[in-house]
Formats: structure tokens, C-alpha cells, sequence
């Protein structure tokens, strides 16, 4: 609707005017969101001081952690966050139950169990690692201030887990029912761009050749965009009953994009070799054959894409398909020699898997956009599995109960009555900044917003507030630093700093029932806050994060190539999804976890690509061997047996090991040589093998022709 | 009903296991709108999820309550 709006506002206002209502409208929807957050917040205050709770103030900073311009985020955080507040506040019963009269295995148990909570939110990529962090944060926040009379733990327990659900309920209601921005309607947007634009890329890079560099950008673009979009599906669920129920189609066509682009990369890959002169006619042929592909998917349009065509794209593709067989065979008839067969072969069936995986993604897309209900019996779930490196698990574990420790011994030694605050800040942000890709980075952006929030704080406390009576003044007097707050935190560029700013505003104004006014206490909380936060960013300095740690980026290139030996070895079923979501996701954590651009992030790329093209082929040779019975019994162990060295060559990459894969899958191709679909299949992994241009370069000497066998 | 309940020693106000009851109506009643399509016949369907739950919640804490 807004673009006939903005048209409307271009014919009457002249052209430029477009630009300006885009402007207009994004600083409206800034500014609606504002609003809606201060509404929350103060809702929650007013609520919170009739329910007699003790302190308001959390259950306000629960809303400003919580708020977020769209609902479903909302509602996702919500959810998490409130599982996570249960349970930190059961293990902080626990742990004060445990050791009630001892300081240092209480303060062990402590930051083992904030550690453990942080670690576990590493393992997670949407707001469920928000739930581990906050499990660590409430077990901190509920004992450290009781510290000194266990028996209170229960009483605090209480009032905090009150005040966090409080915020959490008023959060999510307000933001869902007053005025939402749906995720949903982004979600729906970004499966048909998805779609659109790999369609039209499609056709217009089929009649051509991408060279190495601009497949690279292509594939990270994908990557990009399978990301997304499964972090936004698992959101949602929680915003919209439809997109819930639709949630396996969902995965299901994620997937199915994930396969298509996998395919249609190898091919661009087999391309790029086929690209010397002798091999000219092979390329040809292939070239006329994706043509025809091409031709299918002319009609279609980027903007205005709807199911209806989808629905017809997979009818002319069901039909290409029934066609195919007829036209490869009539073209490799026009070709002579075995090595050049051999080569058509590999082409021809990535054409085909290609074209029934576009098909399948069309298919996907109608069924996916299909208003009608879902029987969900009849879906096969695939989960979207991420890949998880347990030595930074550890490593993060190591890292967080360092910091909280080292901040509880600093407390006891100085008997710093503050020492509890600092401790329970600092918790927040070691937890909160693991899941960041440059944690001291954000830290730093947090800093800033914090030491301004804290300045803004003590003037809104001593300089406005001390003036008002009532909970009305109370609210006026709080408005205007609040929507500094929240207008920074709805700009993607000052969010870090606009979270930062709202955290210590709301703790330094220190908003209690009734309210006391203590200047002193509120610098020396200010002060212990600051200390928590720099601790937080030292330990970050010590144990450093994945991009500035070598050991774990080693480890992280070791887990991609890993990926290969488990599509050489791992049972079948449910290999091929698993597979395709774990090398995006490891793709997409090399891009966040090393320095864009880098010649490391590019030899990692690299690695990822070469593994996600010979693994596919692997994964589709092995389909193709167990289907066929006889050729199982014939060839299975030599195949086998060629994987096993090629997996051994992922594992430990040195110039015997590639030696060894390479001569034994020499070896595996003379066994078939009767079997041209298995050798087409072979011949793919084989030249992905031999590939000057890609990560294996170094380990490939003699050019391909030399190789010890050429059939 | 009682107005609080001992839960292992601890006294729970009641209506805090109707909210729960009510959470979990609430949530049968959005999966069986979604499963049958009937979202598309409401105008703002999360104010009408408020407002059943809303319904729901109040009606059995009025009758746990008598």
C-alpha cells in the first residue's frame, strides 16, 4: 500500500517528493516505535507501582532491553528471556541454598553457572542464546545483592522474577497490539526477493561464464540470504499462526534454494574449466542446452513476482524436464571423444539435478505461498543445523566465569560494598557481547552510551525528578531522556550506543517505590557499573574473540573442511540438508568472525566453497550408488574406498594426502569406466579436485592434463 | 478456591495457575485460528489474541474464585 501511496505523493508533489516521502515514512515509523516504547515503559512503571513491587525500575530496563521496532522480535525475545529468567532464578535459589556461609565456592559456583549460560548462548544464532545469557544474568541479579542474608533469597527471587515477567508481558502486548510492525510482512518479502532475484540472476548469468571472483560474491550473497532467512522464520513463529503452520514449508523451500544454488554453482564451476580451447565444442553444447533453461525462465519479471507464476514456471520446468534426456543425448551424439563424453557427462547431469532442483524450489514457493490449510504429516522436517565449534564453547565458558571471578575477589578483597553491582553489570555485558562478531568493538559503542547514560541519568534523577510528585510529573520528567534513548536505539547505526545510554539511564534514576533520592549511592552504583563494564571489555582483551583469535579461526577453517569428511562418511539419511545449512552457516561465520576483505577471509572462503562443491558431489555419488543395486555390488567398496582417502585429504591437508585421494579416485574411474552415469559423477569430484583456481591450488602440481590417468 | 495455594511450602496466589490455564487455552485457541484460516476473517488478529486471552482469563478467574 505505501508504494500507491508514494506514488500518489510523486504526482502530486513532482517527482523528487519520492524521496522524501520515503524519508518521511521511515522517520514516522522511527518515531511511532519511540512512542510505543515509551508508552510501554511508563505502562510498566505505573503497573509495577500498583502491584506494590519493590523495584520498577528492572521491570522498566526489562522493557527497553526487550522493545524492538517489529513484533515478532518482540514476541521472540520475550519468550526466550522469560524461560531464561525462570530458570537463572532457580539456579540462583540453588546456588545460595548450596553455600549460604561460604564467599569463594559460592562466587565459583557462581561464575561456573554465568559462564555455562554465556557459552551455551554461543551455540545458538537467534534469540534463544538471548535466553541463555539472561538464565546467567537473573542467577546474578537475584543473589548478588542478598549476598550477605541468604535467607532474603526468596523474597528477592520473587520480586525480580515479578518485575522481569511484568516488563516482558507489557512489552510484547503493547508491541504486538498497538500499532505492530509485522515481521511477518519482511519475511513474506524476503522469501520472494529470494526468489525473485535468484531467478532472474539465473537467467541472466545461464548464457554466460562468472568468473571465480564474482561466484564468490554471488555465493555470499546466498549465504546472506538462506541466513536471514531462517533467523527471521524463527521469529515469526512466534508473531503469526499462519507462518507457524507454514513453518516446515518454510524450510523446505529454504532448502530447496540451498540445493538449486549449490547445483548451479558447481556448474558455473565446471564451466570455468571447461575453458581452454580443446574443450570449446563441450562447452558449447552445454551452453546450448542451459539455453534452453534460460528460455523457460525468460518471462519472468524481479518486481511484481506472485504465486501464480511460480506455479507456472514449474509446469514449463516439469515440461523441460520431460524433455531433457532427448536433447542431452541428441547433443552427445555430436561429440567424439571419450575424455570429451566424459566431460558433457558431468555437465549434463548437473544440468539436470539443476533443473529438477529449480523446479522443486518453484514447487516450494506455490506450495509455501498456498493459502489453504497445511497437513503438516505429509511435510518431512529438515532442520537448519549450525555448525558448533565446542573448544570456543569452552573457550567462552572460560572467558566469562574468568571475569566474573576475578571481579568477585576484587569485591571481597576491598570490601567494596558496591562489588555486587559491578559484578552483576559486568555479567550482562560478557554474556550479551560473546554473541557479538567484534565484541570489544561494541563494547566500546556501549561504553560511550553508558557513561552518557549515566551523566543523563544522575540530571534526570537529582536535577528533574527530586521536583516531582506523582507518578504524572514522575512520567513527564523521565519522557524527554527516554526518547533520546529509544530514538538512538530505533537507528541501526547508534542502536549499541542508544542500549547503552537506556541501561544506565534506567539504573542510575534508580527508579524505586516509594523513591529514594541518594545522590551518593547513586555515583558509587554509577561508578561500580562503569568498573563492570570495563572488566567486561579487559576480559574480552585476554581471551580474545574469534576475530582476534588465530587458534579458533585455525579451528573454525578445520570444522569447514570437516564438513567433507562427514559427507564422505556419515550414514545417508538426512545427509544432504544437514550438509547444505551447516556450510552456509559456517560461510556466514566466517564472514562475521573474520576481517572483510582479508586475504584470511578469502582463503576461507575459498575452503568453503571447495567443500560445499566436492561435498554436494560426493553426497549425490552416494545417493546414486545406493539407488542402484548392482552397481553397489560392483563398484561400492572401490568407491568407498576413493572417499575414504578423499575424506583423509580434508581432514589433514598435506601433498601425500592429496596424492593419495587423487590417484585412488583415478583408480575408483577405471573400475567404472562401464558405468558412465557413476563415472560423470567421479569425473565432477575428480575436476573439483584438479581445480588451479580454487583453495586446493597449492596442492595441485601437474596441470590437468598431466594426470596420471586421462581416460 | 482458595485464594493462594501451597505450592511445596510456598504460598502461590491462585491466580497465577489461572494465567497459566489461560496461556494454555489461549495458545489451543491460536493454533486451532491458524490451522483453519480463521485469522483471515479478523481485522487485527494479535488485539483479537489480547482480547481472548483477555476473555478467557477473566472468566476463569471469576469462577475460581466464587
Amino acid at each position: 500500500m505505501s508504494a500507491a501511496v508514494q506514488r500518489l505523493f510523486e504526482s502530486i508533489f513532482g517527482p523528487r517528493s519520492g524521496e522524501a516521502f520515503a524519508w518521511l515514512r521511515g522517520a514516522t515509523l522511527d518515531w511511532l516505535f519511540v512512542a510505543k516504547a515509551i508508552f510501554a515503559l511508563l505502562l510498566t512503571g505505573w503497573l509495577a507501582m500498583r502491584f506494590q513491587l519493590e523495584q520498577p525500575g528492572t521491570a522498566m530496563l526489562t522493557v527497553s532491553i526487550v522493545i524492538h521496532p517489529q513484533s515478532g522480535m518482540v514476541l521472540a525475545k520475550s519468550f526466550y528471556r522469560a524461560f531464561g529468567t525462570l530458570i537463572g532464578c532457580v539456579a540462583a535459589l540453588l546456588i545460595v541454598a548450596a553455600f549460604p556461609q561460604h564467599r569463594v565456592p559460592f562466587l565459583l559456583a557462581m561464575a561456573a553457572w554465568i559462564g555455562l549460560c554465556a557459552a551455551g548462548a554461543s551455540l545458538h544464532r537467534n534469540f534463544k542464546s538471548y535466553g541463555f545469557v539472561l538464565s546467567g544474568y537473573t542467577a546474578a541479579i537475584v543473589a548478588l545483592p542478598v549476598v550477605n542474608h541468604p535467607q532474603a533469597v526468596f523474597d528477592s527471587a520473587v520480586m525480580r522474577v515479578s518485575e522481569v515477567l511484568l516488563g516482558i508481558f507489557i512489552a510484547g502486548v503493547v508491541s504486538d497490539a498497538l500499532f505492530p510492525q509485522r515481521l511477518g510482512v519482511v519475511l513474506r518479502e524476503s522469501v520472494r526477493s529470494q526468489f525473485a532475484h535468484f531467478m532472474v540472476f539465473v537467467r541472466e548469468s545461464l548464457g554466460g561464464v562468472l568468473p571465480r571472483e564474482d561466484l564468490a560474491k554471488v555465493y555470499l550473497r546466498f549465504v546472506r540470504e538462506v541466513v536471514q532467512l531462517e533467523n527471521q522464520r524463527s521469529s515469526v513463529v512466534f508473531e503469526d499462526a499462519g507462518v507457524r503452520l507454514r513453518s516446515p514449508r518454510l524450510r523446505r523451500l529454504n532448502h530447496a534454494f540451498m540445493s538449486a544454488s549449490t547445483s548451479y554453482q558447481s556448474l558455473h564451476h565446471l564451466l570455468n574449466r571447461l575453458d581452454g580451447a580443446a574443450r570449446a565444442p563441450v562447452r558449447e553444447r552445454l551452453m546450448a542446452i542451459a539455453a534452453r533453461l534460460s528460455a523457460v525462465l525468460a518471462p519472468i519479471e524481479s518486481a511484481p513476482f506472485m504465486a501464480p507464476q511460480a506455479q507456472t514456471l514449474s509446469l514449463r520446468l516439469d515440461d523441460l524436464q520431460a524433455r531433457l534426456p532427448a536433447l542431452i543425448a541428441r547433443e552427445r551424439a555430436g561429440l567424439a571423444g571419450r575424455a570429451d563424453r566424459l566431460d558433457f557427462d558431468s555437465g549434463a547431469e548437473l544440468l539436470l539435478r539443476f533443473c529438477d532442483e529449480l523446479r522443486d524450489y518453484a514447487k516450494s514457493y506455490v506450495a509455501m505461498a498456498a493459502a489453504s490449510a497445511v497437513r503438516a504429516s505429509d511435510e518431512p522436517s529438515l532442520r537448519f543445523s549450525h555448525s558448533n565449534d565446542w573448544a570456543a564453547f569452552a573457550w567462552v565458558w572460560l572467558r566469562t566465569a574468568a571475569a566474573m571471578f576475578a571481579l568477585g575477589l576484587l569485591w571481597i578483597a576491598t570490601a567494596w560494598p558496591e562489588g555486587a553491582s559491578a559484578m552483576a553489570l559486568g555479567t550482562a555485558f560478557v554474556g550479551l557481547m560473546a554473541t557479538f562478531p567484534d565484541p570489544l568493538g561494541a563494547i566500546r559503542t556501549m561504553l560511550v552510551g553508558y557513561v552518557l547514560g549515566t551523566v543523563a541519568g544522575l540530571f534526570c534523577a537529582y536535577g528533574v525528578l527530586v521536583r516531582m510528585d506523582g507518578f504524572v510529573l514522575l512520567a513527564a520528567g523521565l519522557v524527554p531522556f527516554l526518547m533520546i534513548g529509544f530514538y538512538l536505539a530505533a537507528r541501526p547505526r547508534w542502536a549499541g550506543l542508544g542500549s547503552g545510554f537506556l541501561l544506565a539511564l534506567l539504573t542510575t534514576a534508580g527508579i524505586r517505590n516509594p523513591m529514594t533520592y541518594d545522590a551518593l549511592a547513586a555515583i558509587n552504583s554509577g561508578i561500580a557499573q562503569l568498573v563492570g563494564v570495563v572488566v567486561a571489555g579487559a576480559s574480552f582483551m585476554v581471551f580474545t574473540g574469534t576475530i582476534d583469535n588465530t587458534w579458533l579461526r585455525r579451528r573454525m577453517l578445520k570444522r569447514l573442511r570437516t564438513q567433507l569428511v562427514d559427507a564422505c562418511l556419515r550414514p545417508l539419511p538426512g545427509l544432504l540438508p544437514r550438509f547444505e545449512s551447516a556450510n552456509r552457516d559456517a560461510a556466514a561465520q566466517i564472514v562475521a568472525n573474520t576481517r572483510a576483505g582479508s586475504d584470511e577471509s578469502r582463503h576461507m572462503l575459498e575452503w568453503s566453497l571447495a567443500a560445499q562443491e566436492t561435498g554436494r558431489a560426493v553426497i549425490e555419488l552416494r545417493l546414486s550408488l545406493a539407488a542402484d543395486a548392482p552397481a553397489q555390488a560392483a563398484f561400492g567398496a572401490r568407491i568407498e574406498r576413493s572417499l575414504q582417502t578423499l575424506a583423509r585429504f580434508y581432514a589433514t591437508p598435506t601433498h601425500d594426502t592429496y596424492r593419495e585421494a587423487r590417484d585412488c579416485l583415478a583408480l575408483a574411474m577405471e573400475a567404472t569406466r562401464a558405468n558412465d552415469a557413476l563415472m560423470a559423477q567421479l569425473h565432477l569430484i575428480r575436476l573439483a579436485l584438479l581445480d588451479k583456481d580454487s583453495a586446493l591450488a597449492e596442492f595441485v602440481e601437474a596441470p590437468l592434463e598431466e594426470a596420471p590417468h586421462a581416460p | 478456591m482458595p485464594r493462594e495455594i501451597d505450592a511445596f511450602d510456598a504460598v502461590v496466589p491462585t491466580l497465577l495457575f489461572v494465567f497459566l490455564a489461560s496461556l494454555l487455552v489461549q495458545w489451543g485457541v491460536d493454533w486451532l485460528f491458524g490451522r483453519f484460516g480463521l485469522y483471515r476473517h479478523v481485522w487485527h488478529p494479535p488485539l483479537f489474541r489480547l482480547a481472548v486471552f483477555a476473555c478467557v482469563f477473566a472468566g476463569l478467574g471469576l469462577i475460581s474464585l466464587h
